[in-house]
């Protein structure tokens, strides 16, 4: 049996999420596996996050809205470790929220968008927040991201606003930008390590501090403007 | 393979079904059969001239609106950007009303659901009009089907808690319209569900849909345009990949050995023309509920990349349920399309893993590269028949719910001639099943071509000749056409359905 059809069983059982798998290289291609899943409003940005993280574009003019979840894998290294990502990237539509609630407690990180050019999809975020706290795992990742940092003209919600929200419900927040890719692998890479240092982790080694890490890594969408 | 129905019929409810209004337009066509063909002579002369003038309204339509753009609220803005030009259009402009057909869905509380062109918005009041015409009939107990009128047939639809309404200024008869907005309901059923839709509306009669139906519109708009182009909505059945016997029994077994419990239907698509079907014993999937799932697949660019996973419901196999559909692509650059419809919501990882169990076995049974190579030639020749005179046919086999036609090629191989023939056959087919007054045989002789349908308990068929030939060399023809088809069956369609 392959990795992932392995990693089905927590599902069909509807038993807990498994901590992040670990399989052997050689025969995978990756040391761990974990499930990411991408969730927010319609049209905040989600499927153009994860094409930027994934191929490195960005789809620009047409909307596509996504239809019902779409399944994705990528694979990262982080401190030589590989990890397979398989991210799950879902429709912000209301009539999808019965499928989407029952792959919730099979993740092991969720990335929680909204657009800062939107206020009803920011008034959303709380909730998304009851929503996740309802059906996934209570040892779950969240960030909280503000996409579209890249257009200036249309911003509605602060980068405080953001942060504050993030302060209140104890989350990691940045901005990104699935056009210019601004914070985009960071998001990913931060989750990745967080869950690889939770599989590894040694009783002894100080615990994995994901906040300050991205805090240290992430730009700021002034010093992006000119791109 | 599929459930045998005659599927024309079977979308007129019983409701529907027993009278069918009769235009004025279409009175003259009283006279006795004896005049039959005189009349069909008469009305196709019509039909060429009417579609003369085609080319420049479609002109018209595509000229963008010059309207202002301030006044969108923040939430249209938000809207699918993809719509936004249809939503900008100005519905007070004449472009809007040049359109050939709208279509419009509204609640019974006369809120929009849906419009084809303009925004919705925008249209509330026109949709209030068309609900006060629907309730004055309604008061005195009788039902608004048709307004015919300036060249224009406004046709109604009532499927409580919804009403459908289409403003054509097609050839296409009321019977026809009717049909398509059948397929629109159907559509949104889809989408819902009959049960949530009526549970809804009981609960909240002023609820607004279009909530519900946020992000699908680019669907229900690309299967109005499906329908005015492509013959298989006409027919009620699904074209085949012409492929080799052997090939296509390697890909179904391949299929059919990919199988979980939760699995009804294995679809293997290309295009809108069906690779191969597996199903569950004794469950049928019927034409439309195949039509509505190719309609999903080709209406998006999303399933190109990676495995989307998705609430369908099939409305003529159960309207009130819910399947889960498995939908990807076998190769990046390949058009092959597998969905895998599963009855359980959970199943994600299950019916993935029949995917690439599947994609195992074409690779051990050594058929990639004929597949590939039968998805290269995805339509034949009409020369291949061998009749110098034809040019292009329709062979629909009842039984089966398939059909094949062969590649319109010149002299009406132009996007224009391609949607004229469509026409002429939609105009054969209405007559051919105009329900007070069905015709087994027509044939008539035109300026620029010579067409015949005949059309039994079998089979229907619908031919286009060059306008030289004869019709006692058209009726020969037709023999050796048959002939022809019966050979290449093996080819062209699927004889041997295939189930778990």
């Amino acid at each position: 049996m392959s990795g992932r059809a392995g990693s089905a069983a927590p599902a069909q059982n509807g038993g807990p999420a498994a901590a992040p798998e670990r399989s052997p290289s050689l025969t995978q291609g990756y040391d761990l596996a974990c499930k990411v899943m991408l969730l927010g409003d319609s049209g905040v940005g989600k499927t153009c996050f994860l094409l930027q993280f994934k191929d490195g574009a960005f789809l620009s003019g047409t909307f596509i809205a996504t239809v019902g979840i779409d399944f994705r894998n990528k694979v990262v290294t982080v401190d030589g470790v590989k990890v397979k990502l398989q991210i799950w990237d879902t429709a912000g539509q209301e009539r999808f929220r019965s499928v989407t609630h029952a792959y919730y407690r099979d993740a092991q990180a969720l990335l929680l968008f909204y657009d800062i050019t939107s206020k009803i999809s920011f008034d959303n975020i709380r909730a998304w927040l009851t929503e996740i706290h309802e059906y996934a795992q209570k040892d779950v990742v969240i960030m909280l991201l503000g996409n579209k940092a890249d257009v200036s003209s249309g911003r509605v919600i602060k980068m405080e606003d953001g942060e504050s929200l993030a302060r209140e419900y104890g989350v990691p927040f940045m901005e990104t930008s699935a056009k210019t890719g601004m914070n985009v692998e960071l998001a990913f890479l931060a989750i990745a390590k967080e869950l690889k240092q939770r599989a590894v982790q040694q009783p002894d080694e100080p615990r994995f501090q994901i906040q300050e890490y991205i805090e240290s890594q992430k730009k700021k969408s002034s010093c992006c403007s000119f791109m | 393979m599929f459930v045998h129905t005659r599927s024309y019929e079977d979308l007129m409810s019983p409701e529907d079904g027993d009278v069918v209004s009769r235009s004025p337009e279409e009175g003259r066509g009283d006279q006795g059969d004896q005049t039959s063909m005189e009349q069909i002579s008469k009305d196709f002369s019509e039909l060429s001239t009417q579609l003369t003038g085609m080319a420049l309204d479609l002109e018209e339509e595509m000229r963008p609106s010059q309207e202002d753009k301030m006044d969108l609220s923040l939430q249209t803005a938000r809207r699918d950007s993809a719509r936004s030009e249809k939503e900008d259009e100005d519905v007070t402009m004449e472009a809007w009303r040049m359109h050939q057909k709208h279509v419009f869905v509204l609640s019974e509380a006369g809120k929009p659901v849906y419009s084809r062109y303009g925004s919705e918005e925008a249209l509330s009041s026109t949709m209030g009009v068309m609900m006060a015409l629907v309730s004055f009939l309604e008061a005195e107990k009788n039902a608004i089907r048709s307004i015919h009128a300036d060249g224009y047939k406004v046709v109604f639809v009532r499927r409580s808690p919804l009403v459908l309404v289409a403003m054509a200024r097609t050839r296409q008869s009321e019977q026809e319209i009717t049909h398509e907005l059948l397929y629109i309901y159907y559509q949104i059923l889809s989408l819902l569900t009959w049960t949530q839709l009526n549970h809804i509306f009981q609960q909240k009669q002023n609820y607004d849909l279009r909530r519900l139906l946020a992000g699908s519109e680019r669907i229900t708009d690309n299967l109005l345009d499906l329908m005015a182009r492509d013959p298989s909505f006409l027919m009620g059945a699904a074209r085949c990949l012409p492929m080799t016997a052997g090939l296509r029994d390697t890909v179904s077994t391949c299929l059919q050995q990919a199988k979980a419990k939760s699995l009804v239907f294995s679809i293997l698509l290309s295009r809108n023309q069906l690779v191969s079907l597996v199903r569950k014993k004794d469950q049928f999937l019927h034409p439309i509920d195949l039509h509505l799932l190719f309609n999903l697949i080709s209406s998006s660019s999303s399933f190109r990349e990676g495995e989307a996973w998705t609430p369908i419901c099939l409305p003529k196999f159960n309207s009130s349920g819910f399947f889960h559909a498995h939908i990807s692509y076998l190769e990046q650059d390949m058009d092959l399309c597998l969905l895998l419809v599963s009855t359980n919501r959970e199943d994600f990882f299950t019916v993935s893993d029949c995917k690439r169990r599947f994609q195992e076995r074409l690779r051990k049974r050594g058929v990639s590269h004929a597949l590939q190579e039968a998805l290269r030639t995805p339509f034949y020749s009409v020369s291949q028949v061998g009749i110098p005179d034809l040019r292009h046919f329709i062979y629909k086999s009842k039984s089966s719910g398939l059909f094949t036609s062969p590649e319109i090629e010149a002299p009406m191989s132009s996007e224009e001639e391609k949607q004229r023939l469509l026409e002429l056959y939609q105009y054969l087919h209405s007559r051919a099943h105009n329900s007070s007054r069905p015709l087994k045989n027509i044939y008539f002789t035109g300026p620029s071509e010579n067409l015949l349908a005949w059309v039994t308990s079998a089979f229907e068929l619908y031919v286009c000749y060059s306008p030289l030939g004869t019709k006692a060399a058209a009726v020969s023809a037709v023999n050796k056409l048959m002939k022809w088809i019966r050979r290449e069956e093996d080819r062209l369609f699927i004889l041997t359905p295939q189930t778990y």
